[in-house]
């Protein structure tokens, strides 16, 4: 069982690892500029070759792989010489420093041709200004370079003497022009497998600070319809295969199937215009604002319910088909000729049995419920992940898009996985070698 | 400002002769009036119309939060702007110059007055005195400057410097004192204060500004920003110490604070959120269309305030390329276009007809000119003198999102086809179309309402100074005879005279141009009952300074 | 509906084809025996006569109506059913009996790949033909072959099919964009790991027949077993998957239409109908999209309907 378990571990770790990289493929292969989706489209050749240096786009694919997966921290302290210290500070806003061996925090900016450090004591207090010329070393063309942390997050080569003319912005004044200034950049970040999953294009924002928001939102509404859809859908099932081919069975699964193949958004939008906007009981979008899903339940009753008519259809043919199979079996039959009482048999014998099948295939499921909760929330407006992962597959946000795709891989290999050891807990017979 | 018949603008004099000889209209009149400087109250009192009274009845309530359903974008730099709703948010935080609402008369904001010279090349902006920013500073010429400094810093890449950098160089925006700034303009220019209140002209803190409005979000205006987070909500909170006060006599705001909630771009959500009184209102600058008020204007809990607009579908033709190069096939291509059908369908009827040339009937110098016929039969044969006897393909890009200008380009597929035209419609995400809405052989392109025809002319149908097409003239259509005349227009104060120039420039645009434009659009500012004194402008900005909700 | 659906039912039905060398028989004489096995089947019977009207009413779409698809009726967009428009009209003032029907000839009977270019099948054929091509040759390989290649097959649609399906359709789509050539695959990619699954299990266990043996003794090709023994004896539990592989398409259309990201319009299928009527249904124009809704529902139910019966009734055969 454990080397069981520890196999399908390995795999789920190649399975993520092939998808980020074909996720990455896709978007890499994919036609689109970034530059001007974020800039818009009056950029100049220049403004945009800048804008993909300072968001490293400028680097090779397996190179832009290698920082999202691993990180570019432990790549460019080397440059910088100094270790690299990832802080969060008051306003929330993420900052990269370099410390110095006495504990200082510090970074650097350039002005004019001076490099001025910023210094942020160990002790605490305001950060201070110093110039810092001594940094600069000797290039092989005669420019002078050197290497440092910025203040947007980046380690950055700088260099002077030479003819690059760079526009640089200055409190006060707007922007200046410069000779010399960064010619390279390394934006900092930790790398997915460290944690960061770096910053969305899309918003500027990291994007871990959304995700784990988005998450948790899908997950209470998953959660809930999940809560309300396996007890009903197995019962019902289950009633409709006691008796296969009695009316109740044909009603049960010919209902059932109806929802099952109406579309989500058609579901939705239709119960939408019946229950909130005919019949006015219900509202018929969800929002939040500042509060969590659960605070405002009332709005989760139309997304949970379009997702129940939806799924309860499916698992309930299931568990009828399962259930069916059952009934028919040997086993049962003796019991029956044993003369034990109806109810019973289906209880004690009927029902364990017949679960098994279901319940596999519900977590082999997942994969499916997914989809049909990115509809649902675009219909709803719904805060979470299908919506949030959408928006940025159509911007071509690639952060994003790789974080929201490993979770969803995450979810959907984990309850396989979880699937299979339920398996083997119901059905003894089964082991695994 | 007084009403010193020697201290006004020699120009007014020239606008009152001709409001008296029945050459203006009273609403040009005022409009003109106020643009040179004359104050509200004076110009209403010259023209003899009444000065229209706020008819908001009840006293305000003070108290509660607006919750306006918005998409929440990435924003850094206000003059970077391409986009209203990150404007409207921002609105209430950061404040304009000056301000004009659906009349179209633009009135002071910071600037408490301003004067033109008689050539209309200097311009003196007194500030408003006693603004405070909401870190406590003074508003201050510094921060104009600065501001001035931003929108003309090409490296900015603002609209503005589009708008005004035609006529102001860095050079020319001069301190007089710490309320007082002076334009020296390169030619004359009439609607200098209507430039200001464009959206991306928000007045910025020299101190603190460094090119990212969130990290320091400093502003004149009545609410402080709390929380902006992209893709989920904006909170703003009211300020204690704002400069316009209430009816009360207590300062502005009436509310406590608003809300932006971001549903997705999806409309249908927004508008169960509104019936539903989850939301108090729909921000549908960027994507304004008939959906919303049809589906809300049988609701008794909700206004519905129509606004008649600018805002257009431009059917735009690239002039570098084969085959819109030739005028004979733009030409074809705009007779296909069947006004009423298009409107009727796209729009639900609910705009007025376009004629192909970017200027709005409600323009001042709006010269009448025949909108074209339907004519399949005509651009059959223009094509066929153009060497297309078989007629020819072309691919149309549309973003997907906009349901109206997908619309009206299904029904020009249709109506093109007896022309020998066939249109590939290609749908894509609006952030695809945005990224090559200049780059497309052959587009739809939304684009906004702005109140003087001279403004989008000179934004997107001319060249810079080296003759390149200036970037937001997608087409690349540049005709000297139109520069030329535009300029002219420009530094014309006297309507009619400017009226006769735009005749030539529309019939120039109409024979010879590079665009199609089929409709003008309706707009609808559909909100809570509950939310009063509210005004629609035609932009859907929101001016909700004055808003107050009953609870 | 996932693959494990199909993974848990083809095992048990492998068992009850029987090794069909060459069928000789005439194929009216197969056509009735078909038809009479599904006969025997009440749920099979439904489903073949809802299945039979969409493809009927695809094929003669044009003699059924007095409209075609794009014709706009331009002063009654919007309308509910009426005399002159049965089912109402459309945005635009399109018929909507018309676009549903000619809808069902994109869905079922012609692709279109561009504007002038029309090919034979409907989308949601294609999407699942194409993916049987693939998913088959996989399997088929990977299952006759074993050993290395059968691993890392494997492991392969493994990770494919771990992937969620929306995810994959909403990378590919707003990667490639809107067209009918990309919805065929996208649904050729998300379609392949589940087939190829079905095949291989078919094929391990075919491989084992008596017959098999025989061929690879007479030193055939590889390929010959593969394509010409194992396929047509495993075809039953792959006919009775691939009807509700159409199924899973046309819901597929439905939802990349829904996103924006289907075939461009004018287009009439029903997936881009119904994303485009749905701004409608709140300002209380509920039919352009109500009557699509249905026809998706009614043809997936239909072609359940069929794939239950036949493999209910081919469990009966034993």
């Amino acid at each position: 069982m454990a080397k069981f378990i520890v196999r399908r571990f390995f795999l789920l770790l190649l399975t993520m690892l092939l998808v980020s990289v074909a996720v990455f493929l896709i978007t890499e292969a994919s036609p689109g500029n970034v530059a001007k989706n974020v800039l818009g489209a009056f950029i100049t050749p220049e403004q945009e070759a800048s804008f993909l240096a300072q968001m490293g786009l400028d680097k090779p694919a397996h190179v832009r792989y290698t920082h999202w997966l691993l990180g570019s921290d432990w790549l460019a302290d080397g440059k910088v010489g100094l270790a690299l210290k990832r802080v969060t500070n008051a306003e929330g806003f993420v900052d990269w420093w370099a410390v110095r061996p006495n504990g200082d925090l510090v970074r650097w900016k350039l002005v004019g041709e001076d490099l001025i450090a910023v210094t942020q004591p160990a002790a605490g207090g305001e950060a201070v200004e110093s110039v810092d010329n001594e940094r600069w070393q000797a290039g092989t063309d005669g420019a002078q370079f050197a290497w440092g942390v910025d203040t947007a997050n980046h380690v950055v080569r700088w260099e002077k003497g030479t003819d690059i003319e760079v526009w640089s912005f200055v409190v006060g004044t707007g922007w200046m022009k410069t000779t010399g200034g960064p010619v390279e950049y390394i934006p900092l970040k930790k790398g997915f497998i460290r944690g960061d999953p770096g910053v969305s294009l899309r918003t500027g924002r990291p994007v871990a600070d959304t995700i784990f928001t988005r998450l948790r939102n899908s997950v209470v509404l998953a959660g809930i319809a999940f809560v309300i859809v396996m007890p009903t859908a197995l019962l019902l099932g289950m009633i409709a295969g006691l008796k296969e081919g009695s009316l109740k069975d044909r009603i049960l699964s010919i209902g059932g199937m109806m929802f099952s193949v109406i579309p989500e958004f058609a579901t939705g939008i239709f119960l939408i215009l019946i229950m909130a906007v005919w019949l006015q009981i219900v509202p018929g979008a969800t929002v939040f604002g500042e509060k969590a899903p659960w605070e405002r339940l009332d709005m989760l009753i139309l997304p949970v319910l379009t997702l129940t008519l939806v799924e309860l259809g499916y698992i309930l043919r299931i568990t009828r088909a399962s259930m069916v199979e059952v009934m028919k079996s040997p086993y049962i039959r003796t019991a029956y000729l044993k003369g034990l009482p109806y109810w019973r048999i289906v209880f004690k014998h009927a029902v364990r049995n017949a679960l098994m099948a279901p319940i596999t295939v519900i977590m082999l499921h997942v994969n499916w419920l997914m989809g049909g909760i990115v509809i649902v929330e675009v219909v709803f407006g719904y805060p979470g992940l299908g919506k949030y992962l959408l928006e940025s597959a159509l911007f071509k946000d690639i952060n994003a898009l790789e974080a929201g795709a490993m979770i969803l891989v995450l979810l959907a290999v984990g309850t396989q996985l979880v699937a299979d050891i339920i398996y083997t807990f119901l059905n003894p017979r089964i082991r695994y070698a | 400002m007084t009403t010193d018949s020697k201290s006004m603008h020699p120009g007014i004099h020239q606008l009152k002769r001709d409001l008296q000889n029945g050459a203006l209209s009273r609403r040009a009149f005022l409009r003109y009036a106020s643009l040179l400087g004359l104050s509200t109250g004076t110009a209403y009192a010259l023209s003899g119309l009444p000065l229209p009274k706020n008819a908001w009845a009840a006293s305000p309530q003070r108290g509660g939060v607006l919750k306006v359903a918005c998409q929440i974008q990435k924003i850094t730099h206000p003059a970077q702007f391409s986009w209203i709703m990150p404007s409207n948010i921002l609105r209430q935080v950061a404040e304009y110059l000056t301000w004009f609402g659906a009349d179209n008369i633009t009135k002071p904001m910071l600037l408490s007055s301003w004067n033109a010279s008689e050539d209309l090349k200097t311009w003196t902006l007194n500030l408003r005195q006693g603004v405070t920013w909401n870190n406590g500073d003074r508003f201050v010429a510094d921060d104009v400057v600065f501001t001035f400094n931003q929108w003309l810093d090409k490296e900015v890449k603002s609209s503005m410097y589009g708008l005004i950098g035609g006529y102001l160089d860095p050079s020319g925006v001069e301190k007089v004192d710490d309320h007082t700034v002076r334009l020296h303009l390169k030619r004359p220019e009439i609607a200098l204060p209507e430039h200001l209140f464009h959206y991306p002209a928000m007045v910025l803190h020299h101190k603190s500004f460094e090119g990212d409005f969130l990290r320091a979000p400093v502003g004149t205006g009545p609410y402080t920003l709390e929380t902006y987070k992209e893709g989920e909500v904006a909170i703003l909170k009211a300020r204690k110490d704002y400069w316009q006060k209430g009816v009360d006599g207590k300062p502005l705001p009436y509310l406590d604070g608003m809300q932006f909630i971001d549903l997705g771009g999806d409309l249908a959500p927004q508008i169960a959120a509104l019936k539903s009184g989850e939301v108090h209102m729909i921000d549908a600058s960027d994507n304004p269309g008939p959906v919303v008020m049809k589906s809300v204007k049988s609701d008794a809990h909700i206004q519905v305030l129509p606004v008649t607009t600018g805002t257009t579908r431009v059917l735009r033709m690239r002039v570098d390329q084969k085959p819109f190069s030739d005028n004979r096939v733009r030409l074809a291509l705009k007779l296909c276009q069947n006004r009423e059908k298009i409107l009727a369908l796209a729009f639900e009827g609910e705009g007025m007809q376009g004629q192909d040339t970017h200027v709005y009937p409600s323009h001042p110098e709006y010269c009448q000119v025949a909108t074209p016929a339907y004519d399949p039969s005509r651009a059959k044969q223009l094509l066929a003198e153009a060497g297309y006897p078989k007629g020819l393909a072309v691919d149309l890009a549309v973003a997907s999102e906009w349901t109206d200008v997908v619309r009206y380009a299904e029904v020009l597929k249709q109506d093109a086809l007896p022309a020998g035209i066939r249109i590939n419609i290609k749908t894509m995400p609006t952030s695809q179309y945005w990224e090559k809405w200049t780059e497309v052989p052959l587009g739809i392109t939304p684009w906004t309402h702005r109140p003087l025809g001279t403004m989008i002319l000179n934004l997107a149908y001319i060249a810079d100074e080296e003759g390149k097409p200036v970037s937001w003239n997608e087409t690349r259509w540049v005709d000297p005879e139109f520069s030329e005349l535009l300029v002219k227009a420009n530094g014309t104060l006297d309507v009619e005279a400017r009226r006769q120039i735009f005749c030539e420039l529309e019939k120039i645009q109409q024979e010879r141009g590079s665009i199609g434009i089929a409709y003008w659009m309706n707009s609808w500012m559909c909100a809570s009952q509950k939310l009063k004194q509210i005004t629609a402008h035609p932009n859907l900005y929101m001016l909700f300074n004055e808003a107050w909700l009953e609870s | 509906m996932s693959d494990g659906e199909q993974a848990t039912t083809a095992d048990s039905a492998v068992d009850d084809i029987p090794p069909l060398k060459r069928d000789r028989r005439s194929v009216f004489t197969r056509l009735t025996e078909g038809l009479k096995f599904i006969w025997a089947s009440k749920t099979a019977t439904v489903g073949l006569f809802l299945v039979l009207f969409w493809v009927f009413v695809a094929i003669f779409a044009p003699l059924l109506t007095p409209y075609t698809p794009l014709e706009q009726d331009w002063k009654n967009p919007n309308i509910g059913p009426s005399k002159a428009h049965i089912l109402g009209t459309d945005e635009l003032g399109r018929d909507l009996w018309a676009r549903l029907i000619y809808g069902a000839r994109v869905v079922l009977v012609v692709m279109p790949v561009t504007d002038n270019l029309w090919i034979p099948g409907g989308t949601a054929i294609w999407g699942v033909i194409v993916a049987l091509l693939v998913g088959t040759t996989l399997g088929l390989v990977s299952g006759y072959h074993g050993g290395w290649v059968d691993e890392i097959t494997m492991r392969l649609l493994d990770a494919m099919m771990a992937v969620p399906i929306i995810l994959l359709y909403m990378i590919i789509m707003a990667a490639l964009g809107a067209s009918a050539i990309n919805v065929v695959l996208a649904m050729t990619i998300v379609g392949t790991p589940g087939i190829a699954r079905l095949v291989r299990s078919l094929t391990l266990d075919i491989r084992t027949r008596e017959y098999i043996r025989a061929a690879e003794t007479r030193g055939e090709s590889a390929w010959y077993i593969m394509f010409v023994e194992i396929l047509p004896n495993a075809r039953g539990p792959i006919i009775v998957d691939a009807m509700l592989r159409v199924g899973y398409a046309i819901f597929a259309m439905g939802t990349l239409g829904f996103l924006g990201l289907g075939i461009p319009p004018p287009s009439p299928d029903w997936g881009s109908m119904v994303a485009k009527g749905r701004e409608f249904i709140l300002s209380g124009s509920p039919w352009a999209a109500l009557w699509p809704s249905l026809a998706i529902a009614t043809l997936v139910v239909g072609l359940n309907l069929l794939a239950d019966g036949i493999r209910e009734e081919s469990m009966r055969y034993q």
